[in-house]
């Protein structure tokens, strides 16, 4: 009879417990006309995919259901809410006026704008794992709304630091944007589809820039004062993410599979406890060195999106139409920059696997920060163009980098992971602000080449990431036999207990497609998936 | 590593460039005559913070017998300008010495062609813009030459700007049109997130019960 080895034929309990994932039929089948081809659950997507259903091909211009139509609903969201969240600084020499704030109730209204999804960003990761994607997207934008249109009733600084605060609570779109494309898009071509997502959102913090300026211009002619105007101006930002959050509930889809609360409740999905993913994504160092790289990338983005009109309005004497199109050539710097870092991350990981990535987003970030260095001592408009340019593509590649990396540190608590990084993001830059551009102490120029001298600092964390299968800047992976293997690392994220209830499969799926980070030498390494957990016999 | 000395390389020739750029003459307000206008500036209301776009002021100038630029006079332009309390935290407002920087009167009341004929002091009513923001104020008036470059000034305060100061309170720009239809687009937000939940919820106790 077959020995109890693990391996050898008729020892593979899979499929015992019951648990396992099971591919299910899509509810909605087409005309039964179609030669319906039961023995091949990928038929019925629009796009080639891998064993967990994630699409392995991006195509921008395809709405396909579901993952080029998640992609879509996704940015498109996320930029609803950038719009919403910088509506007000390119309207700040007219606020300031009509509310009589000082540049320190500026300073801190800004600090409170992103402050506020550092919470939400947290919280976003949760509701992600346990609720799915879609009401995470649309919890944000519905629920924020309200303080979008609540400019109206603004009278003081105190009133405008709430509202704006409030409103920064919908950038948690972030988390879920990037959560629904991880499951979407498969690890091989993740840096590039987060770095779309995630920079054409980001988008959204430069056209605001000329998008309100444009608005309140179109509200005066119509009649109405300046002080009353951009109160105005706000219910368009308002109304899109109304229109926005509709159309997440109607046309989206959780997963590649269906909804989650469908697929849970026909136990297609296992339910995870939150305490466990919370706590497994606190226990990885990794997680808060990418909290930090990222508020010295996006931090800094967030930064730049509330002070640089004000300071080309103020400093080179512009009209507030004209800073607000050189504020806004930085957001769109996005469109492809950000992209462009994911892309680069994916590039560098083919050929020289997770190193190569976590090169990649020093090189980039870096960079980046001392242009931001030379922008501040720039003191002619055309070398602070060229200088803010140069600026946001490092910065803005480096944030699509970290992203191409982000997915790789957890498969359990991904979504947590993704709220932390981001939340990250808004934390740097509620420090920058407050450090830099809430007093007088500096001026603003000053203040954008301190803010690039603490990026460089601490963009030096990176080099302290490491995984053992893959290495890290400067150390190899490890020799260790079961170390060096995917299936640990991310095994390690399950107890003993729950890998013999089989509940870790997902994980081992993912740990098999992730193999491409290990660089050229993937191809070469041909490792069968190690039985790990499961006992030899029950 | 080439890539970051070359970046490095370039920053500082970029920065030696900037340092090196000499610096124009630039016109200086310490240049222009003082007190070449006799200016008075007598609210509506004395003593009492003026309402925008209610309020006026009553605004008297004349040119002092003393004003020795008097020939060069084209146009005389009439501004609102922040007293010294308003400017404080408050950078965009600065007081520059050089005339393009000089921010402290951004607000024009009024311009007239300079007609030397005419001796005796010019008078004009002007009600606060809607506009105006919160704070307190003076007027100053400019003479300006043919090149439309300010030659002297007037000011309806004393130099250190203490004296005749009066305040204005903005426009709130609040409208109840726009407050009602603000709660309205605000409750339509959360109810509609509400129903499409508690619909899914519901269609998924259904199919869990087939």
């Amino acid at each position: 009879m077959a020995s109890n080895e693990d391996g050898s034929i008729g020892s593979s309990l899979h499929g015992v417990t019951g648990r396992e994932q099971v591919f299910s039929f899509s509810v909605e089948d087409g005309p039964s006309s179609q030669p319906i081809r039961t023995n091949d659950p990928t038929a019925k997507f629009a796009l080639p995919v891998d064993s967990e259903h994630r699409a392995k091909v991006f195509k921008p211009l395809s709405f396909a259901k579901p993952h080029m139509r998640a992609f879509h609903l996704g940015w498109i969201s996320f930029f609803t809410c950038f719009i919403s969240t910088f509506a007000a600084a390119p309207l700040v020499p007219v606020i300031r006026d009509n509310l009589d704030l000082t540049k320190t109730d500026i300073g801190n209204a800004g600090v409170a704008s992103v402050s506020g999804a550092i919470f939400s960003r947290l919280a976003m990761g949760a509701v992600c794992d346990l609720l799915g994607a879609r009401y995470g997207t649309a919890f944000s934008l519905l629920l924020s709304a309200p303080a979008v249109f609540s400019m109206s009733f603004v009278a003081d600084a105190g009133s405008y630091l709430a509202v704006r605060f409030m409103i920064g609570f919908c950038l948690a779109t972030f988390v879920s944007c990037q959560y629904w494309t991880s499951v979407m898009f498969t690890g091989k071509i993740i840096g590039l589809v987060n770095g779309c997502a995630g920079g054409w959102g980001d988008m959204g913090g430069g056209v605001t820039q000329l998008l309100m300026p444009m608005v309140f211009h179109v509200i005066k002619l119509a009649g109405a004062t300046p002080f009353t105007a951009w109160r105005f101006a706000f219910f368009i930002p308002g109304i899109l993410q109304i229109i926005m959050g509709i159309l997440v509930l109607t046309l989206g889809q959780d997963l590649p599979d269906g909804n989650l609360s469908t697929l849970q409740k026909s136990g297609q999905v296992s339910k995870d406890k939150f305490s466990k993913v919370f706590w497994f994504a606190v226990k990885n160092y990794r997680t808060w060195i990418m909290f930090v790289l990222y508020g010295f990338s996006m931090g800094v983005e967030l930064t730049i999106n509330n002070v640089i009109s004000g300071y080309f309005y103020d400093r080179f004497n512009l009209t507030l139409h004209t800073a607000g199109i050189v504020a806004a050539s930085f957001g769109m710097a996005n469109f492809f920059a950000r992209p462009f870092g994911g892309y680069a991350s994916d590039v560098a990981a083919r050929l020289f696997g997770m190193r190569g990535r976590l090169w990649t987003l020093w090189i980039l970030q870096t960079v980046g920060a001392l242009f931001c260095v030379w922008l501040g001592r720039a003191s002619t408009l055309p070398i602070a163009i060229l200088a803010m340019m140069l600026f946001s593509i490092g910065t803005q590649a480096a944030c699509g980098a970290l992203f191409g990396v982000a997915p790789f540190v957890s498969r359990r608590s991904l979504g947590l992971i993704s709220g932390l990084t981001g939340a990250g993001g808004n934390f740097g830059s509620g420090v920058t602000q407050l450090l830099f551009f809430s007093s007088s102490r500096f001026s603003t120029a000053e203040g954008l080449s301190l803010m690039g001298v603490m990026a460089v600092v601490c963009t030096i964390p990176v080099a302290f990431i490491h995984f053992p299968q893959w290495g890290s800047m400067f150390l190899r992976p490890s020799q260790h036999e079961e170390r060096s293997k995917e299936e640990h690392y991310y095994g390690g994220e399950w107890t003993e207990e729950e890998k013999s209830l089989g509940l870790h499969e997902g994980s081992i799926k993912f740990a098999e497609n992730s193999r491409s980070e290990r660089g050229r030498k993937a191809v070469l390494a041909d490792i069968p998936t190690p039985e790990m957990g499961t006992p030899a016999h029950v | 590593m080439a890539i970051h000395n070359i970046l490095f390389a370039s920053l500082l020739i970029c920065l030696l460039i900037q340092s090196s750029h000499g610096a124009t003459k630039e016109r200086l307000f310490s240049d222009l005559e003082k007190s070449a206008l006799e200016v008075t500036a007598t609210p509506s209301r004395v003593g009492e913070v003026l309402a925008a776009g209610i309020d006026k002021l009553s605004i008297t100038w004349k040119v002092s017998s003393t004003a020795t630029k008097e020939p060069e006079f084209k146009a005389i332009k009439v501004k609102l300008c922040y007293a010294p309390a308003s400017q404080v935290d408050r950078p965009w407002r600065k007081t520059e010495n050089e005339l393009f920087k000089d921010k402290s009167c951004p607000h024009k009341i009024s311009s007239w062609s300079y007609d030397p004929a005419v001796k005796t002091a010019q008078s004009f009513d002007y009600t606060l813009e809607r506009d105006i923001p919160t704070g307190t104020y003076f007027v100053r008036t400019y003479a300006v030459d043919a090149k439309d470059h300010e030659v002297a000034f007037g000011q309806s305060t004393n130099e250190n700007k203490t004296t005749n100061l009066f305040s204005v309170q903005a426009i709130s720009g609040r409208h109840k049109s726009l407050d009602i239809a603000s709660v309205c687009f605000s409750v339509f937000s959360v109810l509609a997130l509400f129903v499409f939940f508690v619909n899914e919820k519901r269609k998924a106790k259904i199919e869990q019960s087939k």
